[in-house]
C-alpha cells in the first residue's frame, strides 16, 4: 500500500503533528506542551493527527508510516539562547545542523526515519519546530523562557499548516489544554 | 590485559556503559554503569495515588504502558482493590499488544545487526534464500521476488556509498558468520516488522484510547465503557477490528520471527556457551484470567543456582515471601547509604563519586532477592514455565529446540538456554507464547461482554491509615514492581524496582556482581577495537535504562564510543 501523493499541488493527505520530549524532565516537556496547547486553541480537518509521543526511540516509526507531512515540536540542543524557536528540514537533521535534545530521540528519528525510507513509507515532508531549552532537569517545569515563547511556536505550527493547504482554523471556543505534569495551573500563562 | 569501556550501549532510551577487562581474547572483569541520574520516585511523593500512572508511564517513552500498569495495581493491591474481569482482559489485551511490538522491535531493530552482515546480502542468491526459507516456515512473506526487491534496496543503499544509520554495524567483524542468504532472509523480515510493529501498536491504540501513552487505565480497572448498542463505545465493531489486527499479526511472529530466532541460535550454537552469569531467575505471575486475580496464563517462580528442578511457584500477586525478600543494596551505586532497603523504605537521595572500580560507579542501585542477585525476562519467563510443567511454554520451547536440532542436527536441552543464545531464543518462545494467549484474552473479553456483563471499574475508597502495596507485572524485559505506601489519600513513598535494575545490577556489599556484569564473564573478543561479541551479550538483555536510572545530555553523532584504554 502506497500513500504518497500524487500530485504535489494538492494538500498534504495525511498529516502528522508530532509532539516530542519528556514532561518529567523540564523544558524537555516542549513538544508535548506545544501539541496540547495547539490542539486546545486550533481545529484541524480529520486528516490531521495531533500526538503527544513523549519519548518513543525507534517507536516513532508506526507514527510517521505513510505521512505526506510530519511537523515535529521537541526541545534542541543549539548555541542560541534558551527561547530561541527555529524550523529545521529533515536535510538539517541528516548533516547534523539540529540535534535533538535527548540522545532518546536523536537514533529515534533518524532511524525511524532510514527504515521507512528503504520500505518507501517515509513522509514526504518533515518539518521540525525547534525551541532552545533553558534547562532540562528532572521534575522542574518549563521555564519562563521557553513559556513565553510557546504561543508563538503553537501559531507557528498552525502557520505551517496552512501554508501548506491543510485545512487548520483557530477554535470558536478554546478548550482547556490539559497541561497536567506542570506545578500548579500555567495554561493561562500558555494560551495566546 | 586490555581495557575496553562502551557508552552508551543501548540505541534507545539511557546511557548504559560497559567497561571490561579482556586478557586472552576473554573478558576477566565487567562493570555495568548506568551514567545518568533519575529520581523519578521523588516526583511521585504527596501526589494523588489516582493520578500516579500518568506520571509513572512516562518514567520511560519505549515502556510507557508497563509502568501505567505496575503503577494502579500498586494502588490496587495497597487498597485490596478488586477489579471487574473485564478490565482484567482488556490490560492484558493491552500488555500483549504491547510485549509484542517490544519483542519485535528488539529482535529486528535492535539487535538482529549484532548478527546479520547486511553488506554480505548483494552476493547473495535469492533463489537460494527463498529455497531455504521455504523448508523452514510457511510464512508467506520469503518469495523469490520479496526477496529479489530487497536485494535490491540493498544494493542500492550500498551503491550510493551512504549507508546512513547502517554505518554504524560492524560489518566483515570475523564473529559474523551466517551466509549471505540467511543474511538476506533476515534483513527482508526487518524491513517487513515494521508493518508489524505497526500493526502490534494499534492493538493497544484500540483499547487504550491513544498511543503510546494509554488513556484507558483507571485504579480500579479501565475507563472503556463496553456498550454493544453504541457506537461510542467499545462494542462488536471494534472487537472486530482487534481480532483482525491481532489474526494479521500473529502468523507474522510464529512464523516469521519464532523461526528467524530458532535459525540464528542453529548456525551460532557457540553462543549457548557464553553470557550465563547470574543463574538465579526471577518472574511473577501476569495475565490474570479472573477478576479476583487468582488464575493466571503466565505462571511465576524463583529458580536458583540453574537448578529448574528447586522451582519454587510464585502463585499470585499475595505472595507474601517476595514482599519480604526484594531489597536494593547502594553499596556501590551514587547513593547516601550502605547495605539494602526494603522498598516501601527505600530512599533516592544522590551521592555522586567518579567511576570507581572499587567504589561506587551506577546510577543504578544493586537489587537483591534474599540478599542473591536475580536474573529477570524472557529467559526468566521460560525456564520457571518450563520446570512448572506450564503446557504453553513446554509447547513452544519444544518447538524451538525441534526446529533447531531439524537445522544443525544438535540436541539441546531447556536448561542450555541459559545463555546469551538462550535470551534471544527465550524471547521469541514468549512471543509466540503471547500471540496464543491473545486469541484467548479476546475470546474471554468478547464472551464475557456478549454475556452481558460490560462492569469495568469498581471506585477505589483511601483509608484514614497508612497502608503499602506492590504492583506487580511481568513487562516485555522482565519482573517490574511498583512499590508504594499511601498515608491520608497521597502517596508517601514510591519505589520503581524495574528488569533492567535487576538485570543491569551493580555489585553488591558482598561484592557480588549483576546478571550484565557476570554475563560477560568468559566472553570472547577477538578484536578489542570492535568488541561484537561484548554487545551481543549485553543485548541479549534487551537493556532499556530509561527508567533505570536518568537520561539527558545529547551527542548522538556516535552511536557507542569504543574506547581502548
Amino acid at each position: 500500500m502506497n500513500m504518497k501523493r500524487c500530485n504535489p499541488l494538492l494538500p498534504p493527505r495525511h498529516v502528522c503533528v508530532i509532539g516530542l520530549g519528556n514532561v518529567l524532565m523540564g523544558d524537555d516537556g516542549f513538544g508535548s506542551l506545544a501539541v496540547e496547547t495547539f490542539r486546545c486553541e486550533y481545529e484541524c480537518a480529520p486528516n490531521v493527527e495531533v500526538l503527544d509521543l513523549g519519548t518513543p526511540g525507534l517507536d516513532l516509526a508506526p507514527y510517521l508510516y505513510g505521512k505526506d507531512l510530519v511537523i515535529v515540536a521537541d526541545a534542541v540542543e543549539a548555541e542560541n539562547t534558551p527561547g530561541t524557536l527555529r524550523t529545521y528540514r529533515e536535510a538539517d537533521l541528516l548533516s547534523h545542523q539540529v540535534q535533538l535534545r535527548l540522545t532518546a530521540h536523536d537514533p529515534g528519528l533518524q532511524e525511524s526515519l532510514a527504515q521507512l525510507r528503504i520500505v518507501g513509507h517515509a513522509p514526504s515532508e518533515l518539518i521540525i519546530v525547534g525551541m532552545v531549552p533553558e534547562s532540562c532537569a528532572f521534575g522542574a517545569g518549563i521555564s519562563a523562557a521557553v513559556l513565553s515563547k510557546s504561543s508563538v511556536a503553537v501559531h507557528l505550527l498552525a502557520a505551517l499548516l496552512r501554508e501548506r493547504g491543510v485545512d487548520c482554523r483557530r477554535r470558536h471556543a478554546q478548550l482547556q489544554p490539559n497541561l497536567w505534569w506542570l506545578p500548579g495551573d500555567r495554561s493561562e500563562v500558555v494560551s495566546a | 590485559m586490555a581495557r575496553i569501556s562502551i557508552d552508551p550501549v543501548t540505541r534507545i532510551e539511557g546511557h548504559l556503559r560497559i567497561d571490561v577487562e579482556v586478557d586472552g581474547g576473554s573478558v576477566q572483569k565487567a562493570w555495568a554503569s548506568c551514567t545518568m541520574w533519575r529520581g523519578i520516585e521523588t516526583i511521585l511523593r504527596g501526589r494523588d495515588p489516582r493520578e500516579g500512572w500518568l506520571f509513572a508511564q512516562r518514567f520511560c517513552g519505549v515502556c510507557t504502558t508497563v509502568h501505567a500498569m505496575a503503577s494502579v495495581r500498586a494502588v490496587e493491591d495497597a487498597l485490596q482493590l478488586e477489579i471487574p474481569a473485564n478490565a482484567q482482559y482488556i490490560r492484558n489485551l493491552i500488555l500483549i499488544g504491547h510485549a509484542l511490538h517490544d519483542h519485535i522491535v528488539h529482535f529486528y531493530h535492535l539487535s538482529a545487526l549484532d548478527w546479520v552482515d547486511i553488506t554480505t546480502i548483494p552476493k547473495a542468491d535469492p533463489a537460494g534464500a527463498a529455497s531455504i526459507a521455504d523448508g523452514i516456515s510457511t510464512w508467506p512473506g520469503n518469495s523469490r521476488r520479496e526477496l529479489e526487491a530487497v536485494q535490491n534496496k540493498v544494493k542500492g543503499l550500498i551503491g550510493s556509498g551512504q549507508l546512513g544509520i547502517f554505518s554504524h554495524g560492524y560489518w566483515g567483524h570475523p564473529a559474523m558468520r551466517l551466509s549471505p542468504e540467511m543474511n538476506l532472509i533476515l534483513f527482508a523480515h526487518y524491513l517487513q516488522a515494521l508493518e508489524f510493529q505497526r500493526k502490534s501498536n494499534q492493538v493497544v491504540g484500540i483499547l487504550g484510547g491513544k498511543t503510546p501513552h494509554i488513556q484507558n487505565l483507571a485504579v480500579g480497572g479501565v475507563m472503556n465503557a463496553i456498550n454493544l448498542n453504541s457506537l461510542a463505545t467499545f462494542n462488536m465493531d471494534r472487537l472486530g477490528t482487534l481480532q483482525s489486527l491481532l489474526q494479521d499479526l500473529i502468523p507474522f511472529v510464529q512464523q516469521a520471527y519464532f523461526v528467524d530466532a530458532c535459525l540464528l541460535a542453529a548456525s551460532y550454537p557457540e553462543w549457548f556457551r557464553y553470557g550465563r552469569g547470574v543463574a538465579n531467575y526471577l518472574a511473577v505471575p501476569d495475565l490474570p484470567v479472573d477478576a479476583k486475580a487468582t488464575r493466571f496464563d503466565l505462571p511465576g517462580g524463583l529458580i536458583m543456582n540453574g537448578n529448574l528442578g528447586s522451582v519454587r511457584p510464585i502463585q499470585d500477586w499475595h505472595d507474601q515471601p517476595i514482599r519480604a525478600a526484594v531489597a536494593e543494596d547502594v553499596t556501590h551505586a551514587w547513593y547516601q547509604g550502605k547495605g539494602a532497603q526494603q522498598p516501601w523504605k527505600g530512599e533516592t537521595n544522590p551521592d555522586y563519586t567518579d567511576f570507581r572500580d572499587d567504589g561506587k560507579y551506577s546510577w543504578v542501585k544493586a537489587p537483591r532477592y534474599d540478599g542473591r542477585p536475580m536474573q529477570v525476562g524472557p529467559l526468566a519467563n521460560v525456564l520457571i514455565g518450563y520446570a512448572s510443567g506450564h503446557p504453553l511454554t513446554r509447547k513452544w520451547m519444544d518447538a524451538a529446540l525441534k526446529k533447531i536440532s531439524s537445522v544443525n542436527g544438535s540436541r539441546l536441552a531447556p536448561e542450555d538456554l541459559q545463555s546469551t543464545m538462550g535470551r534471544y531464543l527465550a524471547r521469541a518462545i514468549r512471543s509466540a507464547m503471547l500471540s496464543d494467549l491473545a486469541l484467548e484474552h479476546w475470546k474471554l473479553l468478547a464472551d464475557n461482554i456478549l454475556k452481558g456483563d460490560d462492569a469495568t471499574y469498581n471506585p477505589p475508597q483511601f483509608p484514614a491509615h497508612e497502608c503499602e502495596g506492590v504492583g506487580m507485572h511481568e513487562a516485555p524485559r522482565g519482573t517490574l514492581t511498583h512499590w508504594v505506601v499511601i498515608d491520608k489519600g497521597a502517596f508517601s513513598n514510591y519505589q520503581a524496582v524495574v528488569p533492567t535494575t535487576w538485570n543491569a545490577s551493580p555489585r553488591d556489599q558482598q561484592g557480588v556482581p549483576g546478571p550484565y556484569e557476570s554475563s560477560l564473564l568468559a566472553n570472547p573478543v577477538v578484536d578489542p577495537e570492535k568488541p561484537l561479541e561484548v554487545l551481543r551479550t549485553v543485548h541479549s538483555f534487551d537493556p532499556c535504562m530509561a527508567c533505570a536510572c536518568h537520561t539527558l545530555d545529547a551527542s548522538g553523532r556516535q552511536i557507542a564510543q569504543v574506547k581502548v584504554l
